[in-house]
């Protein structure tokens, strides 16, 4: 399993490599100067080329590079253009608003994705299984932007009974901890601003889990499917174990292999920052972060949280991989073979 | 094997296990506060006041930021030595009485209250402003002071402070290179100018995300992407500004839509940054709606030095083919002015009898046929800007119409702001959208817009030795009527050879609670909270 684990992070090498390469020319190529927004209106046309030189604008693409990656081996991503403050500080205060609202939205897909897919399976060609199979469907295709709005408008701006932004009240905000509000407020006791922070997280985790939850419910219901036409399945029923312990203890447990798999794989994507999401709700998290900074053209900023995403998703990617091979033996050994 | 299973088992029921108590603790918490606005203090007034605006600041140092978002944030935490009528640009005392100016114009004695602390304790003297300017003045001015140029001027100019002197704890004596009648009126702004604790930025202190001031409040937190939270500075040593109420939040909500329904769901008090479009969803929902009018210009400049439109005649020709006052009423409702000058209506000396070129399609059709007219290229931004709350795009394709109309076929081309504005510089355009939004409340702040060598500033490059003479000569001038005269003979200029197309100044809109009292939005765009309250 080491050597295996080693693998894996080795191939990260060339995929981290190819990340850190076209951000940095996409930055380049498409996005606009960056000194006259961070000089101001009222800088001069010398002012900003002494600033472009000073920041290594104007030397060759290559060598700027190659300071990037410099930087970056050394845990050093620059500093922000606009605000001048280190872009591994301004991300990793930024980071746990992200895997808070990651991790919510992904128990909520997860539990929901799950039960629907197993009631789909088990319901087969019924109008529960159409159903369920309408909301995967809607849950894929509706643009999460949308259906933030929407439920922004009828909970906060309609039935008043939940907030439409921010991730808690500013004056019940826990001091240090570990960043996660909930996890934080829940270890302090505090449950006025638990209870807070959890009202404010629920419309922005409901509408990021939209979409994973479609991709979990279908994955479940294919798997189910399978599972339930299998052998041990038929054998188990014959012996006249119930229909739902059935469904649950033999099958369930086997289908839940590949999902499990889907689960970590969008936990992941969750993980790389919903920048839309986070731009609807004013969540502070590193996706928002990014967006405004794209706007800005502040390329350290961009540069460095894009390539902290692509190694979360590689970390996820491994430990997902590492979780399956843990949960179904076969594949620990099909690696050893192979 | 057993104990994999197990742990297995154990593995899949923990994540259910987790995924019932997410999903309790989210249903049956969701109903909570989601309605309050701030809890309430005794005796019927809230004790909290929550302005929601679009962005974060870039940063609370007054000598390190350019933008409003930041500014609004910092003019509750400093003092400046001057301020503004509550209500006008006008300058009245702040830390400072007003200063004697000598009689040429250079020299300006300040005389400071005594015994003001900032927050941390320290003394807020002559030495704390000297050192405050000193750090923005040439040679120890960095890059990243974006204001510094402006408030204080630069030796490659001739312009701006010489020296500071603090001779005792309640005298300061700044002496300028050459006369500028806008420097009192500097020393009111939000950037640059707000006296900074010295130990908010000696050995290494970060004042840009740990301000210390001496304002009516007391920097609390900033959690980034968040809010700022503000107390209130219970000590202040103006009776006049005492903070009224306890605590004032700036929260951060980027989308137009989100800040409008925080503010009818009651999360926040006030909000800034909208347009007309959404003023009847905040006033349906029986919030208050602030639109007085902005310090800005909303304009169309010509390419003047080369091109199609270097002649009047091409210039006055593109004027009279469009309606603007029908224009900026479609576009803008009831929320902007067509503009009769280059400087808002409310701003001294504006000039009523100054009339622009007006709309007459026949005569447009005609000179362009005769001009050999028929194709011009505009550069517009896509954004909404201040002075343009719809963005460019819209106002570009309703100038295209009334072109099209005159026989002219016009090409928009547009860009985000950030591109947009180096590409107004690099790009070929024979007319571009633009717009400005006042510094400090001075006409020249306007006008020199056009006798600027700085294309970023005057992106039609207007040069004309006649009206930079003007606007030097105005730059000295005392106020009063000669200096007046001087700025009025400047409109009169600009509305005969029109080297800009004037389109509208808009109204500064902000939606408010109706429980929030003593709110006003002032023209420089800052939010001064100490005397706004709320009731319970």
């Amino acid at each position: 399993m080491i050597k295996y684990v080693i693998k894996r992070l080795l191939l990260a090498i060339p995929v981290l490599i190819g990340v850190s390469i076209i951000v940095f020319l996409i930055m380049r190529v498409f996005s606009a100067d960056p000194a006259p927004v961070v000089l101001g209106q009222h800088a001069t046309a010398e002012a900003m080329e002494a600033w472009r030189d000073a920041n290594g604008l104007n030397d060759p693409i290559l060598v700027q590079y190659f300071d990037f990656v410099t930087g970056a081996l050394t845990g050093n991503l620059g500093e922000s253009y606009y605000t001048h403050t280190p872009v591994m500080t301004e991300l990793l205060n930024r980071f746990p608003a992200t895997v808070e609202l990651a991790i919510v939205a992904i128990i909520i897909a997860a539990v929901i994705g799950v039960a629907l897919g197993v009631v789909s399976a088990t319901h087969k060609n019924t109008p529960i299984d159409g159903l369920a199979t309408i909301l995967a469907l809607v849950g894929v295709s509706m643009p999460i932007f949308w259906l933030g709005v929407l439920l922004i408008i009828l909970f906060a701006g309609m039935l008043h009974v939940l907030p439409s932004s921010g991730r808690i009240d500013p004056l019940l905000q826990p001091v240090g901890g570990t960043g996660l509000y909930l996890l934080d407020t829940l270890l302090s006791g505090d449950f006025e601003a638990f209870a807070d922070a959890a009202s404010h997280i629920v419309l922005p985790a409901v509408a990021l889990s939209m979409y994973s939850m479609a991709v979990i419910t279908r994955m479940t219901r294919s798997s189910m499917l399978d599972t339930l036409n299998e052998d041990y399945v038929r054998t188990a029923r014959a012996k006249g174990i119930r229909k739902r312990r059935v469904d649950i203890h033999h099958a369930l447990r086997n289908a839940m292999l590949p999902v499990t798999t889907v689960i970590g794989l969008q936990l992941g994507s969750l993980l790389g920052g919903a920048m839309l999401t986070e731009t609807v709700f004013a969540w502070p998290g590193i996706g928002k972060y990014v967006v405004d900074s794209i706007l800005k053209s502040d390329f350290p900023v961009v540069q460095g949280a894009v390539l902290l995403i692509a190694v979360i998703f590689v970390i996820i990617n491994l430990v997902v991989d590492v979780i399956y091979a843990y949960l179904d033996p076969r594949i620990k050994y099909s690696q050893e073979e192979g | 094997m057993a104990m994999a299973e197990i742990s297995r088992r154990r593995f899949v029921e923990a994540l259910g296990a987790a995924g019932a108590v997410s999903a309790f603790a989210l249903t049956g918490c969701g109903s909570q506060r989601a309605s309050e606005g701030g809890s309430a203090a005794a005796g019927g007034t809230a004790d909290t006041i929550t302005f929601a605006q679009g962005a974060d600041p870039r940063g609370l140092d007054p000598a390190y930021v350019d933008d409003g978002e930041s500014a609004k944030i910092m003019c509750n935490i400093y003092d400046t030595l001057l301020r503004y009528d509550t209500e006008t640009c006008d300058i009245v005392p702040g830390l400072s009485d007003l200063p004697e100016i000598s009689d040429d114009g250079l020299t300006y004695t300040f005389k400071l209250h005594e015994g003001v602390k900032f927050h941390d304790g320290t003394d807020c003297n002559a030495d704390a402003v000297k050192q405050n300017i000193d750090r923005q003045l040439e040679p120890n001015r960095t890059e990243d002071m974006p204001y510094a140029s402006f408030v204080y001027g630069s030796e490659d100019t001739n312009s701006g402070v010489e020296s500071v002197e603090a001779p005792d704890d309640t005298t300061v004596v700044i002496t300028l290179r050459a006369a500028s009648t806008p420097f009192i009126k500097n020393m009111a702004m939000a950037l640059a100018a707000p006296v900074v604790a010295p130990s908010a930025y000696a050995d290494g202190a970060n004042s840009n995300e740990k301000p210390i001031g001496s304002g009516p409040y007391k920097f609390v937190s900033w959690s980034k992407g968040e809010n700022v939270v503000l107390e209130a500075n219970e000590d202040y040593w103006d009776e006049e500004h005492k903070p009224q109420t306890k605590n004032v939040i700036f929260r951060f909500i980027a989308e137009n839509s989100s800040r409008v329904t925080a503010l009818n769901n009651g999360e926040v008090d006030i909000i800034d940054g909208i347009d007309a479009s959404v003023v009847p969803t905040i006033t349906d929902a029986g919030n208050e709606l602030f639109d007085e009018d902005g310090m800005n210009i909303n304009y169309m400049a010509f390419r003047n030095d080369e091109g199609q439109f270097t002649d009047v005649a091409a210039r006055k020709a593109f004027c009279q083919a469009v309606n603007v006052g029908e224009m900026v009423k479609s576009l803008y409702g009831d929320y902007a002015t067509p503009a009769n000058s280059v400087m808002p209506i409310w701003m001294a000396p504006y000039d009523e009898d100054i009339v622009q070129t007006a709309y007459d399609p026949d005569a447009a059709k005609a000179a362009f046929a005769d001009l050999g007219i028929t194709s011009c290229t505009m550069l517009t931004y896509t954004n909404p800007r201040p002075y343009n709350s719809i963005g460019g795009q819209p106002l570009a394709e309703a100038i295209q119409g009334y072109l099209a109309d005159a026989g002219v076929d016009m090409e928009i081309v547009s860009y985000d702001w950030t591109t947009y504005q180096t590409k107004v510089e690099t790009d070929k355009f024979d007319v571009c959208l633009y717009g400005w939004t006042g510094d400090n409340g001075d006409p020249d702040n306007f006008m020199n817009l056009l006798a600027d060598t700085n294309v970023s500033m005057n992106v039609g490059r207007y040069n004309n030795d006649e009206y930079k003479a003007l606007i030097a000569e105005g730059l000295a001038t005392e106020e009063g009527e000669d200096r007046d005269a001087i700025y009025k003979q400047c409109e009169q200029m600009v509305a005969d050879e029109m080297p800009w197309m004037l389109i509208s100044h808009s109204k500064n809109l902000a939606g408010y609670s109706p429980k929030v009292q003593g709110f006003f939005y002032h023209p420089t765009g800052v939010v001064h909270l100490e005397g706004v309250t709320k009731t319970a």
